[in-house]
């Protein structure tokens, strides 16, 4: 079949990858160059935080986030890049004056999954065996099954992958105005397709209405000093951090989330409300050089959830919202297993 | 006097509107704007506060999150959440005006980063410099009833006394001096605002004739927030029932004033 896929970010990249092992001829359109930077996917952390999440998620997340889990080892394994995968769990504390907060956030996860009781609780020595950099923190919990995926290396190989690849059209700089049953729209002409996919993230709001983006704010740091290996949360009233280690001592810290589709730089009270929290999580990032700082809109639907939307000869996934990396490899899968495309595609 | 009724409830003014529920709710911290619309609707409240701050920072604010809360028909009251000066207040609450098209303002000067304590001093700067710009300000204050005093003089016809500090969840952390400034002020729009954690606490606030409550994260930061607006919307109009209806006072029978029928008189306070 000739496929056409509006918008290669996270969600497009993916779709690409399952559909070439099916043998489809696929073109992609995105309105950013194959590497640019406009695609929330290159902006995210690429946590896996299957259970952390569920805070202040509804818990479908929960079963879509483990499918997702098991789906990944094998996409970065397709890319030749196993080691951009890490599951070796993830920290979750807070200062003694929230320990509150900890009590909260682990009785809102058992309330919602009962998987979460299974989910322990250490002590300082418990942290400083896992992390020792952390061992001045008394309490906190650990979740094994959670990880992360170095999303911008995903997204890096995943352009060079589909560039290289003789079944790949990739229109680069090429924004597409609307894509309609079986058909692309770009600089006022149409083009038709067997099937047209409609991954454009938040660039899909002329077409959907009820579409909106969250703003978030993260901060790239080298801190040669400091020793985490593994995504780590502070929990606070007011303000939530996370740590996620990257090659290299590099931590990119996020993220703020504001309902806004404002996409201009970090501000002032952002940068200190994370840096704060990051010095007061060990003070051996007072000396870190803050190497980058990226602003980007999560694309988001009323319920927070991602939806699939099939039509004849077209299908829109949209709304991944702040969970790209955790949900969009079982997402797409499904939109493939259910999509009439399917029935078709036997003839491809 | 003829007693309006809707659902019920008594109907009541605030800042020039007649309302039913004596509810406001925040719109801040639900797991989704789907989530908080339902709450909201669940919870019965007319009036909706949102910060102008955090969410519309810069060009192409968040549009979307006010439309779902203006779809919704009901009075917004926009706060100064976020501002530590008087002058950052004023501000702020003339940008509100423009963006909502209304005089309300809930002013929120905050004087202590970590527990959020209002600053009596720039809450009141503000207050006066707002009231004369034609704002109905909503102040949210401590418990100190001169503070009140001295907003009620700057001409606020709302007071908003916290229960206990922003999101603690602590409920009336000092009911005397609750009491104190309803009894100052009798003919005042009183409102808890923050601290209120459970509906009981909601209960006890509306039992001593507050008008009405303001709360935000006892519901949003529930495991199920709709449920848990449900709760606080029958929490308030029981409160206000039991306040109308009038209470029946309290009675120690610790120790017994008389000899209780049938007991001899010897065998009383064994
Ligand atoms: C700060 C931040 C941190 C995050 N952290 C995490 C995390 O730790 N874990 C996690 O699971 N998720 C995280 N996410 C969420 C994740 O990034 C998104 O859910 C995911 O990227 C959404 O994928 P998408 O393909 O729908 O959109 P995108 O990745 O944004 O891709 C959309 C693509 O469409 C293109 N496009 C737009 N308009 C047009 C047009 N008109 N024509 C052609 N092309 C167009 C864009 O250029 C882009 O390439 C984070 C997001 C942000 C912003």
């Amino acid at each position: 079949m000739n496929i056409a896929i509006a918008g290669a970010g996270l969600v497009g990249r993916l779709l690409a990858l399952n559909l070439l092992q099916e043998g489809h001829c696929i073109t992609l359109y995105d309105a950013d160059s194959a590497y640019g930077e406009e695609a929330a996917g290159m902006t995210a952390a690429g946590m896996l935080a299957l259970f952390a999440e569920l805070e202040s998620a509804e818990s479908v997340i929960f079963d879509i986030g483990k499918r997702s889990i098991a789906l990944w080892p094998s996409l970065l394994e397709q890319l030749g890049i196993p080691d951009a995968y890490q599951q070796e769990g993830s920290i979750i504390t807070a200062h003694p004056q929230d320990y509150s907060e900890l009590d909260h956030f682990i009785a809102t996860l058992r309330a919602k999954v009962s998987e979460a009781s299974e989910i322990g609780m250490l002590d300082a020595a418990g942290i400083g065996a896992l992390e020792p950099d952390l061992s001045q923190h008394r309490k906190a919990f650990f979740i094994p099954h959670e990880g992360q995926v170095d999303a911008q290396r995903f997204m890096q190989r995943a352009a060079e992958y589909l560039l290289e690849h003789p079944l790949v059209t990739w229109h680069q700089c090429y924004g597409v105005e609307r894509v309609e049953e079986g058909s692309i729209i770009s600089g006022g002409k149409r083009r038709s397709y067997d099937w047209v996919f409609d991954s454009r993230g938040l660039g899909a709001n002329v077409q959907l209405d009820d579409l909106r983006g969250v703003r978030g704010e993260v901060l790239w740091v080298d801190a040669p000093e400091v020793r985490i290996g593994r995504p780590t949360r502070m929990l606070h009233p007011r303000y939530k951090l996370y740590i996620v280690p990257r090659p290299n001592h590099r931590y990119i810290i996020g993220a703020t989330e504001i309902e806004s589709e404002d996409r201009s730089p970090i501000s002032v009270r952002s940068s200190l409300e994370l840096l704060s929290a990051l010095y007061s999580m060990h003070t051996g990032f007072a000396e870190a050089r803050i190497v980058k700082s990226v602003t980007n809109c999560r694309p988001a639907l009323r319920d927070n959830l991602p939806r699939i939307e099939q039509h004849e000869k077209m299908t829109r996934i949209n709304g991944l919202y702040r969970h790209g990396y955790l949900m969009a490899p079982a997402v797409v899968e499904q939109a493939l297993n259910e999509g009439i495309y399917k029935m078709e595609g036997a003839t491809a | 006097m003829t007693k309006i009724l809707e659902n019920g409830n008594e109907m009541w003014e605030i800042g020039g509107k007649t309302l039913s529920s004596r509810l406001l709710i925040g719109s801040a911290l639900y797991p989704s704007p789907a989530s908080m619309e339902q709450a909201i609707r669940v919870s019965g409240a007319q009036i909706v506060t949102v910060a102008l701050r955090r969410q519309a920072a810069g060009e192409g604010g968040g549009n979307h999150y006010w439309n779902i809360i203006k779809e919704m028909g009901l009075s917004v009251l926009p706060n100064t959440a976020g501002c530590h000066s008087a002058k950052e207040a004023i501000t702020t609450a003339q940008m509100a005006r423009e963006v909502f098209g209304t005089n309300w303002i809930k002013l929120e000067v905050i004087g202590d980063q970590y527990n959020l304590q209002p600053d009596p001093y720039e809450t009141l700067k503000a207050a006066e410099v707002l009231v004369k710009e034609g704002f109905e300000v909503f102040p949210y204050t401590t418990d100190d009833l001169v503070v009140a005093k001295r907003l009620v003089d700057a001409g606020c016809r709302i007071l908003m006394p916290w229960g206990s500090p922003i999101g603690s969840g602590k409920g009336l952390m000092n009911p005397y001096n609750l009491r104190a400034i309803r009894e100052a002020f009798p003919d005042l729009t009183l409102i808890v605002d923050a601290g209120i954690g459970k509906p009981s606490h909601a209960v006890l606030a509306m039992e001593m004739g507050y008008d009405a409550i303001l709360l935000n994260s006892a519901i949003a930061l529930s495991h199920d927030p709709v449920r848990m607006a449900e709760a606080f919307r029958y929490a308030v109009e029981a409160g206000r029932a039991g306040y109308e209806a009038g209470m029946m006072p309290e009675r120690e029978f610790a120790s017994p004033s008389t000899p209780t029928v049938g007991t001899p008189f010897w065998h009383q306070n064994k």
